[in-house]
C-alpha cells in the first residue's frame, strides 16, 4: 500500500477519535496537538490500526509520531512497505 | 520563578481537585492503630486500601525480628550492595526466596517497582522485543522504557492476541520476553496463565510473571497464581514484592536460569540503589516463613473477600472481577468517583480512588484491598459505608 493510501485509511480510522474537533484531517494534522487525543485514545487508535493493517506497533516507536503522516510512515515501516 | 511547562497537565489536575476541595492523592494517616485501622482527620478509619493482604505489618514475630536486627546491625546499609558489600542477611533472604519457590536462585531489590525495572532492563535491550499485557503495571512499562527494547502490547489477558503478535515476529519470537501479572492490581482479575505458558512454549520464548498481588494470597503455599495453575516450572522468572502480603518494603525475582548468576551485575536499578535496611530484611525473612504456613490466613482472606464481594454486589454495585483480595467497584465518571471516595472516607472507610489513565476501560474505580486481618464486622462496615452513598451506583 503506498503512502497516500495508508494516509487515507489512517484518516478514516482517526476520524471517530477526533469527534467534535472542527479540524479537517490531513497528513500534517497533529494527532494529539490538533485532534486532542489523550494517551488512552491514542492507545485505542493504535489497536484499531494494528487490526486494520495486521501489524504490531511498538509503543516505543510512537514517541516519534506527531502527525498523521508520521504515523502512516510508521505503519509502512511495520508492514515492510515503504513504497 | 518560571513554571516548568512539562508539569502543566499535573498542575491542571491539582487545580481541578482543589476546586472540588477533595484530595484523594494526599491522604495522611495520622496514626496507624493496627493493620486495618488508622486515624485520618481525627476519625477512626477502616483501612481497606493498603494491600496488607495477610495483615503482616503488626505481626509480633516480624516486629521482634526487625527490632533485633535494628539493635544488632544498625539502621541502614548506607549504600548499594555492589559498592558497600552485602550483609549476610541479604543473601540469606535470597536463598529463602529461592527455596520458597523451588527455583535455583533469587535477587532482592530495594522495591517491587525496582524489581521490574531491574529485571526487564537486564534481560532485554535495544533490538530485543518485549510483549506486555496492555493492563500492565507502570513498573513494567517503565522497565521496558529503561531497557530501550521494542515494546509491543497485547490485549489484556488475551493469549490468542499474544500468539498472533508472536507470529508476526517470525524467527525473533524465540528471543522475545513475555510479561504478564498473576493478579492485576486495578480490577483484581487473574491472568489465564496456562494459556500464556502454552504460547511461550509454542514459540520458545521467555516468560516473566509478576505475582505482586498474588504472592501469599493464592495457592496452598502462597506462591501465587503459578502455583494454583500448576505452571511454576514453566515460568522463567517470578517477580514479586515484600510490600504487600509480607508487610514490608522491597522486591525480588526468582528463576532457574543460569543467567541468574550474572543478571544483578547488569541491572542498574540493583547496582545503583542503596540496599534494604537490616530490620527490613529480618522482618521480611520472618514474614516469608509465616506466609508459607499461613493457610489459615489465606482462608480468612478469601472468606473476607467473598463477604465484601457479596455485600457490594447485593447493593447493586458493578464489580471488577470474581471475589479476590482486590475488590474494585466500577464507578464510571471521575467526579462522581471522587465524591463517592470522599463520602467513604468521611464515613470512616479508606479505599483507593483510581482514575484513568491508570485504570482499564477509561473507568474510575473505588478499589478495596481486603486483609486477612479484617473482621467480618469491619467488612460489613465497609459495605454499609458504600450502601450509604446516595449518588449514582453506575
Amino acid at each position: 500500500m503506498n503512502h497516500q493510501a495508508v494516509v487515507e485509511k489512517l484518516i478514516e480510522l482517526v476520524t471517530p477519535f477526533a469527534e467534535g474537533r472542527p479540524v479537517a484531517i490531513t497528513e500534517s494534522t497533529g494527532i494529539t496537538s490538533e485532534l486532542g487525543l489523550d494517551s488512552l485514545k491514542v492507545m485505542d487508535l493504535v489497536v484499531a490500526v494494528e487490526d486494520e493493517f495486521d501489524i504490531s506497533v511498538p509503543i516505543n516507536a510512537l514517541a516519534e509520531v506527531r502527525t498523521v503522516g508520521d504515523f502512516a510512515a510508521l505503519i509502512q515501516k511495520s508492514t515492510g512497505d515503504n513504497a | 520563578m518560571k513554571e516548568n511547562p512539562r508539569l502543566k497537565a499535573v498542575r491542571a489536575v491539582r487545580a481541578e481537585l482543589a476546586a472540588v476541595g477533595i484530595d484523594p492523592f494526599g491522604v495522611q494517616i495520622d496514626q496507624i492503630v493496627s493493620p486495618t485501622e488508622g486515624i485520618i482527620d481525627g476519625r477512626p478509619t477502616i483501612l481497606a486500601g493498603t494491600n496488607n493482604y495477610l495483615g503482616m505489618t503488626f505481626d509480633a514475630d516480624c516486629i521482634a525480628s526487625a527490632r533485633e536486627a535494628l539493635e544488632s546491625s544498625g539502621t541502614g546499609t548506607t549504600g548499594s550492595r555492589m559498592a558497600n558489600g552485602s550483609y549476610a542477611s541479604h543473601r540469606e533472604l535470597e536463598l529463602d526466596l529461592a527455596r520458597f519457590y523451588g527455583k535455583r536462585d533469587a535477587i532482592v531489590f530495594s522495591t517491587g517497582y525496582q524489581a521490574n525495572l531491574g529485571m526487564i532492563s537486564a534481560l532485554v535491550g535495544p533490538g530485543d522485543t518485549v510483549m506486555i499485557d496492555a493492563d500492565s503495571h507502570a513498573s513494567i512499562y517503565d522497565g521496558c522504557t529503561l531497557a530501550g527494547a521494542t515494546t509491543i502490547r497485547f490485549r489484556h489477558n488475551d493469549a490468542d492476541d499474544l500468539a498472533k503478535r508472536m507470529r508476526r515476529l517470525g524467527d525473533e519470537a524465540a528471543n522475545a520476553l513475555i510479561i504478564v501479572e498473576g493478579v492485576y492490581s486495578m480490577l483484581g482479575d487473574r491472568a489465564p496463565l496456562r494459556e500464556f505458558v502454552r504460547v511461550k512454549k509454542e514459540f520458545g520464548a521467555t516468560l516473566l510473571v509478576d505475582e505482586a498481588h498474588s504472592m501469599g494470597v493464592l495457592g496452598e503455599k502462597g506462591q501465587g497464581l503459578a502455583e494454583v495453575d500448576g505452571v511454576l516450572d514453566e515460568v522463567d522468572y517470578v517477580v514479586g514484592t515484600f510490600s504487600k502480603s509480607l508487610g514490608n518494603t522491597g522486591g525480588f525475582c526468582v528463576g532457574d536460569s543460569a543467567d541468574m548468576d550474572v543478571l544483578r551485575y547488569a541491572s542498574r536499578p540493583y547496582v545503583f540503589t542503596a540496599s534494604l535496611a537490616p530490620a527490613t530484611i529480618a522482618a521480611t525473612r520472618t514474614a516469608l516463613r509465616k506466609l508459607e504456613a499461613a493457610t489459615d490466613l489465606r482462608q480468612r482472606l478469601q472468606a473476607n473477600a467473598e463477604r465484601l464481594h457479596a455485600g457490594l454486589a447485593a447493593l447493586g454495585f458493578r464489580l471488577g472481577a470474581a471475589p479476590n483480595a482486590v475488590v474494585a467497584v466500577l464507578v464510571g465518571e471521575k467526579l462522581e468517583a471522587l465524591k463517592f471516595w470522599d463520602h467513604l472516607l468521611k464515613s470512616g472507610v479508606y479505599v483507593n480512588l483510581m482514575v484513568p489513565p491508570a485504570t482499564p476501560g477509561n473507568e474510575s474505580l473505588l478499589r478495596c484491598s481486603v486483609s486477612a486481618a479484617h473482621t467480618f464486622e469491619q467488612i460489613d462496615a465497609i459495605c454499609a459505608a458504600f450502601g450509604s452513598w446516595n449518588g449514582v451506583k453506575a
